[in-house]
């Protein structure tokens, strides 16, 4: 399936729906989505994977670039990561440095 | 039986392509789908690494070859490319202490070739005259 995203601004929450695979083809896609949630100033970044379907560490790269770019006072939530997608976090140390969950209110 | 080769050109846009052959010759060879992932990713990353390090960057272009080698035991893809010489194995593996980093302190590099080479059962790199080639190998039966 086709690389997409969905920006949703909820109150103080940058919702960012992905979907399809994420490679580091399309990886740019995904890091202009997050410099347009950044431009609204949330006080949380919240990304959906339940569909996402692949992810590659060009993926990765652009979670790191969005903690930098928004800063340690904006909270990363990343909710329903699932089979090698959450498996691909873990090995890397990522599930230590995002609130990984598997909903989000 | 071993699947026909795949040559395709080495720019991004011919990655999903490469993991649709890797998908589809780990289904032929009955490897679970957890393992065909992994080697899918392993793929994904170093043809990355060879569209942008070993071709783009050397102002190169050219192609990237995969073929596919189904044994008993393990089920390996053999990537070749006439990029720059890389053998990914020699490239310093992130420390634990680096994996366990706040994001704020990471560097945005690094991960892709440990992703690749920590998602196999066995890496190996041969430089042959002016070609690159990477075999990835999957014990078959195993996730």
């Amino acid at each position: 399936m086709a690389f997409n995203t969905i920006l949703e601004m909820d109150g103080s929450d940058a919702k960012i729906t992905l979907s399809g695979e994420l490679d580091a083809s399309v990886a740019e896609q995904f890091k202009t989505t997050v410099e347009e949630a950044a431009t609204h100033k949330p006080r949380n970044l919240v990304l959906f994977l339940n569909n996402l379907e692949f992810m590659a560490s060009a993926g990765l790269r652009v979670l790191v670039f969005a903690k930098q770019k928004m800063g340690q006072e904006v909270s990363m939530y990343v909710v329903g990561a699932h089979g090698p997608v959450l498996n691909t976090l873990q090995v890397s140390g990522f599930h230590q440095a995002v609130h990984l969950q598997n909903s989000y209110p | 039986m071993d699947m026909q080769a795949l040559t395709v050109p080495a720019r991004l846009d011919q990655l999903v392509e490469m993991r649709r052959y890797v998908q589809a010759v780990g289904k032929q060879a009955g490897l679970p789908e957890d393992a065909t992932y992994k080697l899918a990713l392993a793929v994904d990353e170093l043809a990355t690494n060879i569209v942008l390090h070993g071709y783009q960057e050397h102002g190169l272009s050219g192609d990237i070859i995969l073929s596919a080698v189904t044994e008993d035991e393990a089920m390996s893809i053999i990537m070749e490319d006439r990029g720059a010489a890389f053998d990914p194995a020699t490239r310093p593996m992130p420390s634990a202490e680096e994996l366990n980093k706040p994001l704020e302190e990471r560097r945005i590099g690094g991960l892709g070739i440990f992703l690749a080479l920590n998602s196999v059962d066995d890496f190996s790199y041969q430089r042959l005259g002016e070609v690159n080639r990477n075999t990835l190998t999957m014990k078959r039966g195993k996730a």
